[in-house]
Order: C-alpha cells, then sequence, then structure tokens
C-alpha cells in the first residue's frame, strides 16, 4: 500500500511541478512566492505520506496529528502565496 | 554624451539586457545546484552519522571502584535459587521481606486476571507458548534464560571439527559470520574481544547450586564474543505490560538463543572452539555496546537503530581471533536518554531512575539493599530488583519500558526520518520529540487497546 502511496505521490509531485512552471510563464513569480508555493506543497505531500503511513501502521492518531501539523500549514502556505500572486495579477490588469 | 554615442548606446541595449539576463538565469541555475549538492552533502552526513560515529575507547567511563559482577548476585540467577535466598536472610529483610524464591515459585502460573487487560487465559497462553521453544523444546533449563551450559548452550564441544578452516582475511571471516548470522535469523550482528570486565565472576549454576571458575571449569579461554541480535514483534510488546508481552519475549529468548546454537555450531564446524550464551556468563549490554550494535540506554537495555531496545541479545564465545572486531559506535542515543526519560516515567515499578548518569546507585547506599548493583561504571543506574518484584507480581514480564520508548517503532519511513532528526538535533529538540511521541499516540503502556490491536494483528497474513 505504501508502495502505491509512493507512485501516486510521485504522479502528483509531477503535476505540482507542471503547475508552478506554467504559473511561472503566466505570472511574474518574486522569491517569496516561490518560496511559500514550494513549501507548502512540499509540506502537503509531506502530510499526506505521514499520514498514509502512520495509518497502515495502525496509529490513526499519528496520521491526524500529521495532516495537522504538517498538512494545515501547508494549505494555508499555498493558499496565501497564490491569493498575493493573484491580487497582484488583477492589479496589474 | 554626443549623439554618436547615445546611438551606440541604444544599440548595446538589448544585447546588453539579454546577456544579464543569461547571467542571472546562469547565476540561478549555479545557486539552485549548490543547494542540491548541500543538501545531497547534508543527507549523506546525516546517513553516515545514523551508521554511528565509531569510538576508540569503551563509551561508558568506568574506574578503579568497578569489580567484576558475581553471578550470584545476577537478579534472575539469585532468584532462581533457594540456597542463594537462604544465604542472604539480610536481603530478604531489606527488601520489603521479599524472598525472590519463594515469591516466585507461582510465576507464570497464577489465575487468570482482567482479559480485557491482556491478563486471561489467551494471553497466557501466548506466552507460554512463546517461552516453549527455548525452555522445552531446545532443553534450556527450566531455572531461567540466566541457566549456563545446558541445551544448545552447552559446554560439549560436539560437533569440533578436527581440520581448522583457513579465512583469506579478518574481514572475510567476519563477513561469514555475518552472513551465517543473518541466514539463521540476527538482525544485527557484531564481533569484539573477549573482555574479562563483562564476564560474571564466579559463574554460577543456579540449578544445581554449583560456583564455577573461567580457568577450571569453562573448557577453553575465549578470544572473541560474536554478539547477536534478534528482534520481537512490534505488536505484542506494545501491549506491556499485559501477558500478552510474554509471547514476544519468551518468543525473543527462544529465537535468540536458537541462533547463537546454530552460530556456535557453525565456529565449531571451522574447527574453533565455541559455546552459546544468553544471559548466563557475562553481560549482554556492554558487550552489544563494545560490538559497536548499539549504546547503553537509561532503561538498563540496549538501544540498537531501528529497533530501539525492543531486541534480545545473545552471544557467543570462542577462541577464533582472526577476524575484524567492531568499534564501539555513537548514536546519539545516551544524549537522547539524558532528555526523554518516558522509559522512567511508565515503569510501573519506579524501578528506573529519573536522575542523570552517575558511578553508582543513588536510590541507596546500603549494601544490604544495593547488592544487586555494580559501581564504578557512570551510567543510569536502575534498582533491578523492583522490576523484578514487579514481574512476579504481575505474573508475567513486563516491557513497559521497551514499550514507551520513542526508539521503538516499526519499519515505516517517517520513523527513520524522525530517527535521523534526533541524531543531529541537540538536547532541548529531545525533549520536545518525546513530548511529539506522546502527542503523536506511540509509546502508551497499560493500554488495553493494544491488546485488542495485537489479537487482530493476524489479519496482515
Amino acid at each position: 500500500m505504501m508502495d502505491l502511496t509512493w507512485y501516486l505521490l510521485g504522479a502528483l509531485s509531477c503535476a505540482i511541478v507542471y503547475g508552478l512552471y506554467e504559473l511561472s510563464q503566466k505570472q511574474r513569480l518574486n522569491w517569496l512566492d516561490w518560496t511559500g508555493l514550494i513549501l507548502g506543497a512540499v509540506l502537503i505531500l509531506f502530510a499526506i505520506a505521514w499520514s498514509v503511513g502512520a495509518v497502515l501502521e495502525g496509529v490513526p492518531r499519528a496520521g491526524s496529528m500529521g495532516m495537522l501539523l504538517f498538512g494545515l500549514p501547508g494549505i494555508v502556505l499555498t493558499t496565501l502565496s497564490l491569493r498575493f500572486i493573484l491580487a497582484r495579477k488583477e492589479k496589474v490588469s | 554624451m554626443n549623439e554618436h554615442d547615445m546611438k551606440d548606446e541604444q544599440n548595446d541595449t538589448p544585447e546588453k539586457s539579454t546577456t544579464n539576463e543569461s547571467r542571472r538565469n546562469f547565476l540561478k541555475l549555479g545557486a539552485a545546484g549548490a543547494g542540491l549538492a548541500a543538501a545531497a552533502a547534508g543527507g549523506v552526513t546525516v546517513l553516515k552519522r545514523m551508521e554511528g560515529l565509531p569510538l576508540d575507547h569503551f563509551p561508558l567511563p568506568i574506574n578503579d571502584e568497578y569489580v567484576r559482577i558475581d553471578q550470584r548476585n545476577q537478579i534472575n540467577t539469585y532468584s532462581f535459587s533457594k540456597k542463594l535466598n537462604d544465604d542472604h536472610p539480610e536481603r530478604t529483610k531489606k527488601f520489603h521481606d521479599w524472598n525472590f524464591y519463594e515469591k516466585k515459585k507461582g510465576f507464570f502460573i497464577g489465575p487468570y486476571r482482567d482479559k480485557a487487560a491482556g491478563q486471561g487465559q489467551l494471553d497466557r497462553a501466548l506466552g507460554a507458548a512463546g517461552f516453549f521453544s527455548p525452555v522445552s523444546q531446545l532443553g534450556y533449563k527450566s531455572t531461567g534464560m540466566d541457566s549456563l551450559n545446558a541445551g544448545v548452550a552447552s559446554w560439549e564441544q560436539t560437533m569440533l571439527a578436527k581440520e581448522k578452516y583457513k579465512f583469506a582475511s579478518p574481514e572475510e571471516a567476519t563477513l561469514c559470520i555475518k552472513s551465517a548470522a543473518r541466514l539463521f535469523g540476527a538482525v544485527r550482528c557484531g564481533i569484539t574481544p573477549r573482555d574479562e570486565r563483562w564476564d560474571y565472576n564466579p559463574l554460577y549454576d543456579a540449578a544445581t547450586d554449583e560456583v564455577l571458575t573461567w580457568e577450571k571449569d569453562f573448557p577453553f579461554k575465549p578470544r572473541s564474543v560474536i554478539v547477536v541480535m534478534v528482534d520481537m514483534d512490534y505488536d505484542a510488546i506494545a501491549t506491556a505490560p499485559a501477558w500478552t508481552t510474554d509471547g514476544a519475549t519468551g518468543d525473543g529468548y527462544g529465537k535468540a538463543i536458537k541462533l547463537a546454537g546454530q552460530l556456535a555450531v557453525f565456529i565449531r564446524q571451522l574447527g574453533y572452539q565455541a559455546v552459546a550464551s544468553m544471559n548466563d556468563l557475562g553481560m549482554n549490554v556492554p558487550y552489544a555496546v563494545a560490538a559497536g550494535l548499539g549504546e547503553a540506554a537509561r532503561n538498563g537495555a540496549v538501544i540498537t537503530p531501528h529497533y530501539g531496545p525492543r531486541v534480545r541479545v545473545a552471544k557467543i564465545y570462542t577462541d577464533f581471533d582472526f577476524v575484524e572486531y567492531a568499534k564501539p559506535r555513537d548514536f546519539g542515543v545516551a544524549s537522547f536518554c539524558k532528555n526523554c526519560k518516558r522509559c522512567a516515567d511508565s515503569c510501573p515499578s519506579k524501578a528506573i531512575t529519573l536522575g542523570d548518569p552517575s558511578w553508582g546507585p543513588e536510590y541507596s547506599t546500603d549494601p544490604d539493599y544495593i547488592w544487586q548493583a555494580s559501581k564504578g561504571v557512570f551510567k543510569f543506574h536502575n534498582d533491578a530488583k523492583l522490576c523484578f518484584k514487579f514481574w512476579i507480581e504481575n505474573d508475567g514480564s513486563c516491557a513497559a519500558c521497551i514499550a514507551s520508548c520513542p526508539y521503538n517503532k516499526p519499519d515505516f519511513w517517517h520513523h527513520r526520518l524522525v530517527d535521523a532528526q534526533n541524531v543531529i538535533a541537540p538536547g532541548p529538540v529531545h525533549s520536545f520529540m518525546r513530548e511529539m511521541d506522546i502527542l503523536f499516540g506511540y509509546g502508551k503502556v497499560s493500554d488495553p487497546e493494544r491488546v485488542t490491536k495485537f489479537w487482530k494483528s493476524g489479519a496482515k497474513i
């Protein structure tokens, strides 16, 4: 099951890299945008891998904590970064 | 600036701009490459650190006060001998009028208790089955795991080949021995020179109440000690201190002595003398530390990478010395143990010290009370009597200090990541990691849910 998770996370990582590339082509990103987006994506991927591992070993509480401590900051970072980028885009247009 | 110059500048601008951008991109790429290289170098350093830093000396300081341990003062050996208990009424008096031999008579055979807490007939059956292999099947004396010269741990040099096998190099010899150990079930194996400091002196056979010496009774002069480890089942140990744990403890002993016996035969078939040993002959923890397999922990056990204290140790004494000896290693465990104290908090008998390492026991200075303790080694000193008293009262083994240890984790990637972090992080982070371990739901003892979970673990296969 963990092997399948790694495979799916790999596919998700490729999609994220492609998404970032597309975004960088349409919108000029500064270092803060890059940091926020990459860190956010890494945290989300890490939270998924952690939580699946924890559930597989039979400790769902560790899975929930992983989602809370890694996944939530990841979502917040990614959302904030995207919001700033979109706000800048609207201002320019 | 004249008109001509201005024209030149205007003509140069697009080219200059392209050059600057290329340079910027080149610098960005360079920075990204340097970052990746730094991350890779950091990763390699952490991996190396996780394998342990080799040490040129034994990691625990020892002073002149240290004397070799008399096997009669080893708590298991002592508790199995009526004679030893009768010889020392002062010890009984000082320890809650607790005669270990008398109290231990009903050990492991008491009435069933709370089924939900893992002390019912089902759990008792598991424990009895776990201990079946070393006690009955392999002929190991039923006086306990400290019996010497019996069954597969016999001192008789049977199957000793007449011709001595010649290895091409010590490295090859070590690799062959480790390969054989792996085949027979070892998860760790290391070879260290025999060190008399860690051997009991004199030896004592609790089954016959015989005092034995290395010089007169042991069949040969050992030169090397091969130390092997087997792991115990995570789910069963997690039920501690329920009787369900006994299944893993007994099975661990059985696997370890079987492995040691097979390796002893392997060495003898190579033409060299060898004797297998479990808890008898010498102390497992210092030998395992000397063989580079782990570090001495607060809970009195040896903590080894990946398994933590969830291992059983056995050893093979041999006169074969054409081997590459291992060095003790620093895995960062001692530093973690200083800050963690989770085992001490979880110990039902409060036998584990909450203090720092010391040269001797801090719980008492009365010689009639601390007769089993070693002095002159700078380590964590625990009261083995309290620990064993709880075993007897619990009518089963305990392993709460193993189950609660943050190093005791199953083989999942995220635990290896935390291990790596613990190796490089300084002390205050260790205290934080202990709290995180609790918050994430690991290492809880006396938890009926763990018993239920164990009895569902068969669904995995």
